[in-house]
């Protein structure tokens, strides 16, 4: 089979494409489901990126440990230093209105960026590391891995996520997101609920920003700018933020659309990529938000349909 | 004793509720009905003293009052909204199914519950909503009439020792009422729930309750059998007047 149509700059961009659907799927449980609007997305990606990085490069692994040893430590460091960061911030945040959560998980974001600037001993500072590849597949064979491990990722999320809408589980979200007094006045612990959430959900995204630095195989602090965050929201929100398939469709429809068909298959001058396009897209994702917003503000698949699931589920 | 910008309204005392099946609560306006129901459920704090639950069948008796409020309605300790609450988003279906669901069923990683759950729940949610016929059970809850009711259901199938009704009548078509008051009476009688019910409507309290509080100005004044406090001088002047329906 031949594999010659899959430029490098198109891997990359399906890449970068399927973990913007990853964390919108994580991003759809807290916010579509249970509430709360996490605009910290990029602070968890970070943070998952920078601890596989810190870990990897700065413990001095043996050499009789291997490349994948190591590897996989890191890779469960980053998991676990971001679901501890997610429940602390889930325990800050869960007493908030939403403005207090935009700006609680927002400053979030802002404190990752700035510990990566300033903690040049551990982080490179503002010209970041080098983090080198653990398995050897040639060029195109490890990026083509990555890929592969990154869809399969996706692919898990969704599955879950689409569990979790058919479970009780799934049900309690949703009624913490719509009363969560009265939830709680049922016997339904919140708070651990919510912690727990925010837990997954981070370790979910820093599990996805982990394997960024992989395939990237540099780490720097432009990487973690709040573009990411925004991708993943309009994504969501455009799709649909109360939809199983919101995430996929949304984010397909805008980074799929812009990173994908616009850059690859339009003929485009070469001098726009460095500076123009960043910003074209940064601009068209904001006009399309506020298109959504006005006329499908519940997203191109619209609100959550649980009489139909409900009807199902009852009738068998 | 709970006072809010230093004006006390409510200064219990000494009070034990839930000695008899049904026990009413009742009193004017601003007598202090409501924050007396919330302090015991925790949903404001006290200011002073404790609230102590005894569960009976043996189990040694617990301090509600420093209990986080999620923790009551698995000690059985539950109450049903004088306001209309709901989740918007949630039908009718789900709605008794959150409620009877148990926790070790709703934590993330239970992925595949949803079927037990059903299985678990079904019969008995069937049978209340045989009784109570919604216009769309698999729907939504569209009336006022329809989200009282479903709240009352939740706090049934919450399965309570003792469950305190919040005005339970209000917004609530007769014929529904009188359905729900018969239901109550018999979980009251064949079931062991300690009831108490606050109620403007006295002709459910007359006829429901076995026991009376009455209410004002932030403390029980009187405590009795309905018929002695129907007929109370005290009563009378401070809440019923002379030519009171009700009486």
């Amino acid at each position: 089979m031949s594999l010659d149509w899959l430029s490098a700059f198109l891997i990359y961009a399906l890449f970068t494409v399927a973990g913007t659907v990853g964390m919108a799927q994580f991003l759809h449980l807290q916010m579509g489901l249970a509430g709360i609007g996490n605009f910290g997305i990029v602070g968890f990606f970070g943070l998952g990126m920078y601890t596989y990085g810190v870990f990897i490069r700065r413990i001095p692994w043996p050499d009789a440990m291997g490349d994948i040893l190591p590897f996989v430590i890191s890779m469960l460091a980053a998991v676990v230093v971001t679901a501890l960061a997610g429940m602390l911030i889930g325990w800050f945040i869960s007493d908030l209105d939403g403005d207090g959560v935009l700006v609680g998980t927002l400053g979030f974001a802002t404190v990752v960026y700035s510990l990566a600037l300033s903690e040049k001993r551990w982080t490179g500072g503002a010209e970041g590391m080098a983090v080198t590849d653990p398995v050897g597949f040639g060029t195109k064979g490890n990026s083509l891995f990555w890929l592969g491990l990154m869809l399969l990722l996706v692919v898990a999320a969704t599955y879950y996520v689409a569990r979790v809408h058919r479970s009780p589980y799934g049900r309690l979200l949703v009624a913490i997101g719509q009363n969560e007094p009265l939830a709680r006045s049922l016997g339904k612990p919140t708070f651990g609920i919510k912690l727990s959430l925010f837990a997954i959900g981070s370790a979910g995204m820093g599990l996805i920003g982990a394997i960024f630095a992989v395939m990237n195989h540099f780490i720097r602090p432009t990487e973690i700018g709040i573009e990411v965050t925004l991708a993943v929201m309009v994504g969501l929100v455009l799709g649909g933020s109360a939809r199983v398939w919101g995430a996929v469709v949304g984010v397909l429809l805008t980074a799929g659309l812009f990173d994908i068909v616009v850059q690859i298959y339009l003929p485009l001058p070469d001098s726009w990529y460095q500076i123009t396009l960043p910003v074209v897209r940064e601009m068209v994702f904001g006009a399309m938000l506020i298109l959504v917003l006005l006329w499908r503000p519940l997203g191109v698949l619209g609100d959550m349909r649980r009489d139909k699931l409900v009807a199902r589920l009852g009738r068998g | 004793m709970k006072s809010f910008d230093g004006r006390v309204v409510v200064d219990v005392d000494d009070l034990i509720l839930g000695s008899n099946p049904v026990e009413g609560l009742i009193g004017p306006n601003g007598a202090g009905k409501t924050t007396l129901m919330r302090m015991i459920m925790h949903s404001v704090r006290l200011d002073q003293g404790t609230v102590t639950f005894h569960p009976g069948g043996g189990s040694s008796s617990v301090v509600i009052s420093s209990l986080p409020a999620h923790a009551m309605a698995s000690l059985g300790v539950v109450k049903t909204n004088q306001v209309i609450q709901d989740f918007e988003k949630l039908t009718i279906w789900d709605s008794l199914l959150l409620a009877a669901a148990r926790g070790r069923d709703e934590r993330p990683f239970r992925i595949f519950a949803e079927k037990r759950v059903w299985a678990q729940n079904t019969a008995e949610i069937k049978r209340y909503l045989d009784e109570f016929p919604f216009a769309s059970p698999y729907g939504f809850a569209k009336s006022a009439g329809e989200k009282k009711l479903l709240d009352i259901l939740r706090c049934l199938l919450l399965r309570p020792k003792i469950l305190l009704l919040d005005e339970p009548t209000a917004g609530l078509p007769a014929d529904v009422r009188d359905r729900v008051m018969a239901l109550v009476r018999q979980k009251a009688v064949d079931e062991y729930v300690s009831v108490v019910i606050v109620e403007h409507d006295l002709n459910v309290i007359w006829a429901l309750s076995d026991y009376v509080h009455f209410m004002a100005e932030g403390s029980v004044v009187l405590q009795g059998d309905p018929a002695w406090i129907r007929e109370h001088e005290t009563v009378v002047e401070k809440y019923l007047g002379k030519g009171h329906v009700g009486r």
